[in-house]
């Protein structure tokens, strides 16, 4: 959810607001207080995302004004229905709980412009990769928000938490095993789990079965949050998701610290006195659902001095006010359109491709579809350009691993025709359709997902797309599909399903394993190669601790998907956050984010319109 | 009388039970599972699995289903999947906020409604008639979240006399004084906003039951005894014209816990309609059967409610 969070554009792909906002926040929250980076390289990285983003939004705003003491930030976050209240990183489950969260935070790391970690948090990183091996320093002096000081135990508390058997969450999964003796100690058959060894008060040495790049994104097993022994030690996992540690009074280690609760409203936090970076600006934060119907006037009438979550579909309701800037960012997301070319073989769990036998196995044809596609006009029309082309199943984002040289499939239709008349795409009986390669009918059938009416719009708009170069594209079942039937159908290879469209919310670890391997249930087009799995391997290799060859890896990846066309993206989209100008301060730059305990306001109210 | 009311609660078993097999089965049916939603391309799918099992959802609907019924006879009605909390106090938690928003609700809709359909049918065919009955076929046509929206806009957002979301203002300390009227602060606009739209019905019954009456035996006969128009309005004509309002009564009361969608969503209201489509669309197969079980009975309380009410105010009615 929080992950589910999980949000910005309720109209297209209702589930895919999940998918997509879920994994967004889930490790989003470490970018909310990334500190400034070290080497030069990462530096300049850091610039040109502020310009790239720029180029249609301003990624930070200064405010002029003296500030005031201290004072109440409003926080507006847009959702229809109430929160779900879960504040444990271990357990929550959805973006907003995540969101709600990051103002507490418990995060020991900080995460630079490529979202790897950095020494700059409350923890360090050292990484041992010849023998598996990590270790986590955490500094000294540095106090929960009751002012206990932060200990070793409290950093490795939370792997008892999550591979316990009682546990209920996501996060107990094949990465989490790579740590050596979790599965025993979720299993039962040990007391504690084995790899982790303390060193002493302040290190932490972690032993896991095998390394990869990974580790460097808070990945293959690392868990990057603390939670504190002295307050949840002794509640039994099985009960802590209900009792009041999590839901009412969570102690914490960030800036803020949660003073009052209306459960599924709002949440008012007061400044953490022992905040180890020093006493925040601020006096205290309210944050306060707003719904998605009333939250453009809310804005206007100066109500809220940051908003989340909010709707880019809803942009032009904001975008003339002058009591507030507008910033945007790229996110962590693209949509596309899937081709089923096989089956996923359920007995021995792989990715069984046969071209042969599909509807869809012609590359001329899929790679036709892609070019029939006006994306540009659906972007600009549709979605005032908060959305774009996406040449790339690797958002921009991913500096280093983005491949901007890529052209995608832009729209070409003339292309698009020549493709399937070379592949023997042609109408043999005059009726304006194609016919397939045999001469037969041709009938391609599109799952998508239902939304609201601007959904249905553009994907008739598609239909049209494909029919003006001869094919006859209809939907499965003849409609949208409800999102939860949608994954269901796809991921079952119902047979109904020829082509479909998906999106994804990356996270901040770009590595497509999970959705591209050969052993990955949503590798929904069901897809792979020698070539493809060669690199989705190698890029989570040891060899990949070079992140040249890592880079190289992701190009491959990227080039060899453009070139067979089974998954072929469709769009990026930018998040985009109102700021009241009573905020003096303010960057959304994943590289640069301004560090909340440093946010000022510069008068006693937010401003009007 | 008495004998009848247990007869009827009895029968309730039977029905209950019918809908609880029906609803279990439906909610089963629907695509997907309460993990479906949490899937990312860093979720594990042997760990959705895993939970899959854990969760007995891959037993079969039988099997689940005496499960439930086993844990729901000891009032267990499990964790909800989304909010994982017990069902029981998450439904208590928002059926208390739905009852106050309804009580008011209702009773200003009552307060709104009675007087109006009173005057509509006292003064038939005057402007002041002719004006509620526009009124009520204009408040009819209009869709609820238009007005809501209109309201919040204009009262909330321009005017500022009321709040524009919650259900209390986060800076009041729960127990005082000050936090009982936040409350009422922010049901009134809600609550004002439903029962202008819901006086249809009661306006048109109460009016034509007034005409009728107006030409009926017993008036002509209380105004040929000398007893003052204004006299056999209040004690003659109005408690009888009542009779069709007092038949719908049980509904309404039941009718306080169902909540409405529209309103809740539009002033962000955490409430019994939002949680059961909430629940729904996220699977919250626990919630939804609790949910339906729970609007089931109220149905039949209701309907039960309605006929005691019914024989206690129109004594030709026996209950037998």
């Amino acid at each position: 959810m929080k992950k589910s969070k999980w949000l910005l554009f309720a109209a297209l792909f209702s589930l895919l607001l999940v998918l997509a906002a879920c994994s967004g926040k889930e490790d989003g929250t470490a970018t909310e207080e990334p500190a400034d980076t070290d080497t030069e390289e990462q530096a300049e990285g850091a610039e040109e995302t502020t310009e790239d983003s720029s180029e249609l939004f301003e990624v930070s705003v200064t405010n002029e004004g003296e500030a005031i003491e201290g004072g109440i930030l409003q926080v507006g976050m847009v959702k229809d229905e109430p929160f779900q209240g879960i504040f444990n990183w271990e357990l929550y489950e959805d973006a907003y709980d995540s969101e709600l969260m990051s103002w507490t935070s418990n995060a020991l790391f900080e995460t630079d412009g490529d979202f790897m970690l950095t020494d700059e948090g409350i923890a360090s990183l050292d990484v041992d990769q010849e023998n598996n091996k990590a270790t986590v320093k955490i500094r000294e002096g540095v106090k929960w928000s009751d002012g206990t000081p932060l200990t070793i135990e409290d950093v490795i508390l939370p792997y008892h938490i999550i591979g316990h058997k009682d546990y209920t969450g996501v996060r107990y999964d094949t990465q989490f095993q790579n740590i050596i003796g979790a599965e025993e100690y979720h299993a039962g058959t040990a007391e504690t789990i084995s790899g982790l060894k303390k060193i002493d008060d302040l290190t932490l040495e972690i032993s896991f079965k095998q390394l990869s790049p990974s580790i460097f994104y808070g990945g293959d097993g690392l868990w990057t949050y603390a939670a504190p022994v002295h307050q949840v030690g002794d509640i039994p996992v099985a009960e802590l998701i209900e009792s009041d540690a999590v839901r009412k009074n969570p102690i914490t280690l960030g800036a803020f610290k949660i003073d009052k609760i209306v459960p599924g409203e709002s949440v008012s936090y007061v400044k953490n006195e022992h905040y180890w970076k020093g006493e925040p600006k601020l006096d205290g934060v309210v944050v306060k659902v707003v719904p998605s119907s009333s939250v453009s006037v809310a804005i206007a009438s100066g109500d809220y001095d940051l908003v989340t979550s909010f709707n880019a579909t809803k942009m032009e309701e904001i975008q003339d006010l002058e009591n507030i800037n507008i910033l945007g960012r790229p996110e962590l997301y693209y949509s596309y359109v899937g081709f089923k070319v096989g089956k996923f073989d359920t007995t021995q769990n792989k990715v069984v491709t046969d071209m042969e036998n599909s509807k869809m196995g012609s590359q001329e044809l899929r790679q036709a579809m892609g070019f029939a596609l006006d994306i540009e006009q659906v972007s600009e029309v549709f979605y005032n350009n908060l959305r774009e082309r996406a040449n790339s199943l690797i958002p921009p984002v991913f500096e280093s691993f983005y491949d901007g040289e890529l052209n995608g499939y832009t729209y070409d239709p003339e292309k698009a025709e020549a493709l399937l008349d070379e592949a023997g795409f042609v109408d043999v009986d005059g009726d304006g359709i194609r016919e397939d390669q045999n001469g037969e009918k041709l009938e391609i059938k599109l799952a998508a997902m239902s939304g609201d009416a601007t959904q249905e719009e553009i994907i008739a708009f598609y239909l049209q797309n494909w029919a003006d170069v001869g094919l006859n594209v209809v939907l499965s079942t003849g409609r949208l599909i409800e999102f939860n039937a949608f994954y269901d159908m796809v991921q079952a290879d119902d047979p109904e399903i020829d082509m479909f469209m998906g999106a994804w919310g990356t996270g901040t670890n770009p590595s497509p394993s999970g959705l591209y391997g050969e052993a990955d249930q949503y590798n929904f087009s069901r897809y792979t190669s020698d070539v493809l799995q060669s690199a989705v391997v190698a890029i989570d290799s040891p060899e990949s601790f070079d992140t040249d060859f890592r880079a190289e890896q992701f190009k491959i990846f990227q080039e060899h998907l453009e070139e067979v066309a089974t998954t072929i993206p469709m769009q990026f989209r930018y998040e985009i956050f109102p700021v009241n100008k009573r905020v003096k301060n303010y960057n959304i730059d994943y590289a640069d984010a301004t560090e909340i305990h440093e946010i000022e306001l510069v008068a006693d109210k937010p401003v009007a319109n | 009388m008495w004998k009848t009311i247990v007869r009827r609660f009895l029968i309730m078993i039977p029905q209950l039970f019918v809908l609880s097999v029906i609803i279990f089965v439906l909610a089963k049916f629907m695509p997907g599972d309460p993990f479906t939603g949490l899937i990312t391309p860093q979720t594990d799918p042997a760990r959705i699995a895993e939970l899959t099992e854990k969760a007995g959802l891959n037993d079969p609907v039988h099997m689940q289903y005496l499960r439930w019924m086993g844990n729901a006879f000891q009032g267990d009605f499990g964790l909800s999947y989304t909010y994982k909390r017990d069902v029981g106090a998450l439904i208590g938690e928002r059926a208390l906020n739905t009852f106050w928003l309804s009580l008011l609700s209702v009773i200003l809709l009552y307060a709104l409604a009675i007087p109006l359909g009173i005057l509509a049918g006292r003064y038939q065919n005057s402007r002041l008639d002719k004006t509620i009955v526009l009124y009520s076929f204009v408040t009819y046509a209009i869709p609820t979240f238009v007005l809501a929206l209109v309201f919040l806009f204009l009262f909330g957002y321009q005017l500022r006399w009321f709040p524009t979301s919650g259900s209390v203002d986060i800076k009041t300390q729960v127990g005082t004084l000050g936090y009982y009227w936040d409350r009422f602060y922010h049901i009134l606009l809600p609550s004002i906003t439903y029962a202008i739209l819901g006086t249809t019905g009661i306006i048109q019954y109460l009016r034509s039951e007034i005409i009728d009456a107006k030409s009926m035996d017993y008036v002509r006969t209380a105004r040929s005894k000398g007893i003052p128009m204004r006299k056999v309005y209040s004690k003659h004509i109005f408690r009888n014209s009542l009779l069709p309002i007092a038949a719908f009564l049980g509904f309404t009361i039941t009718g306080l816990l169902g909540g409405s969608i529209f309103i809740e969503t539009i002033f962000g209201y955490p409430g019994m309609g939002q949680l059961f489509v909430s629940s729904i669309s996220s699977r919250d197969y626990s919630v939804i059967t609790a949910l339906v079980m729970l609007f089931g009975f109220l149905a039949l309380l209701g309907s039960l409610l309605s006929d005691i009410i019914m024989s206690i105010v129109d004594p030709r009615i026996r209950i037998e």
